[in-house]
């Protein structure tokens, strides 16, 4: 680990320990969705304003952590198995069905772990780039009226997102598949297809192939959170779509992105146990 | 902060209004005294708009100092390298078929980032200003000046902040690694180095980009480059996304993502059960 990632961790720690302080004052100024919409800051083309640093609060990522989805989402006391957990149950984290052969290779994948392709620094594809773990690496979103770009910390990757609507391109293959947004009311809905099948969806084996479909949704449910969502479907892969829910908190704005040079140094197999495999590959 | 850091910060200040004050050179050296291009504006009706997708020409990317060579100070279109920082320029030069980061699929540096053979986008709104760069997905977030740079850091994008001077956006940027190169023919920098860079539309679909580089452990003094950054207009042109794949041998290969070789798809015949006789 980096200082600058030691840094960002303390920092992390030291957000989740102000979130559990916060929480209940922020589930009481949530407020009714009506007042909310008319007072969410709008650019001049009407659609609700992401933009600003943000930080995934809690939700998804393993169920390391635990929250509510009315928008309130705060990280647990004991990681996931203190009072947050006993009192509303575990987050409904994604939830995987897979066909039998895929079953299979995710099975083999799991007993792989270190071959996650983002322990060597490879992009995380979708929905992962967002579904980092909770308080860790913001995402920086800058938009205009052609136009909503995410730029994350992690792996410092990049989507910008034309919300024209426009058709996917064809012969066209990547990590982050390609992205094409459009609005939908106050919801900033994209639609991601031409991945590449390269990408996993976590370091427990989950998994897409190339034929990974998302449709994600960002909705500004207040002033300073998005409530995150993505299903995604993979008709050689599950059987039922899987979804994925967590909440982005506004970070403030005297913080700022920081450099994440993974492939430049960075030694991310260490993540790894040893069970997986982490100590063979460091032995290399 | 360091004492080096202070020094640094003060140097960099004075520095920084030292480049304010003549006019722009290239406009004096031809003689020329044509009005200011007046960019658009963002819907504040005040930030020039710098949106688009832009690259350089020519092949600075490869040589600084080479026949299309972009240092326009000093005059001789060489680095003022100290005589042992030359030694280890030749040193890069000769083993910079591996030794050069970009070949291992590392993230460029600044200034190398914006004269790549490759395009970058600016992103821009109101109080907002980023540069996506298609090369390994680098990008850099643009802070405001009012605060000081992030500290002791080796940032291989480095930490930018930035001001308005008139419609001229000029970003100071320190904290950067000493492992990054200029260009493929080994130039290079240590951790002491900051550039201030001026990023000046001349024209609706051109940049004109200067960089003034300073590193008191490398160069006898600061040099000055500059390039233009001319607008991609090709319909439908994009930044695409630009990840190196290992390949038999393990090293990292830019590999585009139009290209077949990208796609994997996963073979799940090795799990079906073989039919019943």
């Amino acid at each position: 680990m980096t200082r600058a990632r030691l840094a960002a961790a303390i920092c992390a720690v030291a957000v989740a320990a102000a979130g559990s302080w916060l929480w209940p004052l922020l589930a009481q100024s949530a407020g009714s969705p009506s007042t909310t919409a008319a007072s969410l800051p709008r650019l001049p083309d009407g659609r609700p304003d992401l933009q600003g640093l943000w930080l995934k609060s809690a939700g998804g990522f393993q169920g390391l952590f635990v929250g509510s989805l009315d928008g309130t989402n705060f990280a647990a006391p004991g990681g996931g198995r203190g009072r947050g957990a006993r009192a509303g149950g575990p987050p409904p984290g994604p939830r995987y069905e897979y066909t039998p052969e895929a079953e299979a290779e995710r099975q083999d994948r799991l007993k792989r772990g270190y071959e996650d392709p983002e322990a060597r620094c490879h992009l995380p594809g979708v929905p992962r780039a967002l579904d980092q773990p909770a308080g860790l690496y913001p995402v920086q979103i800058i938009q205009d009226e052609k136009y909503v770009a995410l730029l994350h910390e992690a792996m410092h990757d990049v989507r910008i997102i034309p919300t024209d609507n426009s058709a996917h391109p064809r012969n066209y293959w990547a990590w982050d598949g390609d992205s094409r947004g459009r609005w939908e009311g106050d919801v900033f809905v994209v639609d991601v297809s031409n991945f590449n099948g390269r990408a996993w969806l976590d370091m427990a084996g989950n998994f897409v192939d190339e034929n990974e479909h998302v449709i994600e949704r960002f909705r500004l449910i207040d002033r300073d959170t998005i409530l995150y969502e993505a299903t995604v479907t993979d008709p050689t892969v599950f059987v039922k779509p899987v979804e994925f829910r967590f909440t982005l908190k506004r970070v403030p704005a005297e913080q700022q992105i920081l450099e994440y040079s993974c492939l430049e140094g960075e030694r991310s197999l260490q993540h790894y146990t040893d069970e997986d495999g982490g100590k063979k590959r460091r032995a290399k | 902060m360091t004492r080096s850091r202070a020094l640094r910060a003060v140097l960099g200040s004075a520095m920084l209004a030292a480049t304010l004050a003549p006019a722009p050179e290239s406009a004096a050296q031809t003689g020329q005294q044509t009005a200011p291009f007046a960019p658009a504006r963002l819907w504040d009706g005040k930030t020039p708009d710098f949106r688009g997708i832009w690259q350089v020409r020519g092949t600075a990317h490869v040589n600084l100092e080479g026949r299309g060579g972009i240092i326009v100070d000093p005059p001789g279109g060489k680095i003022p390298y100290t005589p042992q920082a030359l030694k280890r320029r030749q040193e890069n030069y000769r083993n910079r078929a591996t030794a050069d980061p970009s070949v291992k699929c590392y993230q460029a540096g600044v200034p190398r980032a914006t004269y790549l053979a490759t395009p970058l986008q600016i992103l821009q709104s109101p109080g907002n200003f980023a540069i996506v760069y298609q090369e390994n997905h680098a990008f850099r977030v643009f802070h405001p000046d009012t605060r000081p740079h992030f500290d002791a850091t080796d940032w291989w994008m480095g930490d930018t902040r930035y001001r308005w001077d008139g419609d001229t956006l000029v970003a100071d940027v320190a904290a950067m690694t000493d492992q990054a190169w200029l260009d493929q023919a080994g130039n290079f920098h240590s951790t002491e180095f900051h550039v201030v860079e001026r990023y000046r539309m001349t024209g609706a679909d051109t940049i004109e980009y200067e960089a003034r580089l300073e590193d008191p452990s490398v160069y006898s003094k600061p040099w000055t480059i500059r390039t233009t950054l001319h607008r991609m207009k090709q319909p439908g042109v994009r930044i695409i996304e630009d990840e190196c794949l290992e390949d038999a041998n393990g090293v990292r290969r830019h590999v585009s993502p139009t290209d077949p070789r990208n796609l994997l798809k996963t073979d799940y015949s090795r799990w079906k059960k073989p039919a019943q006789p």
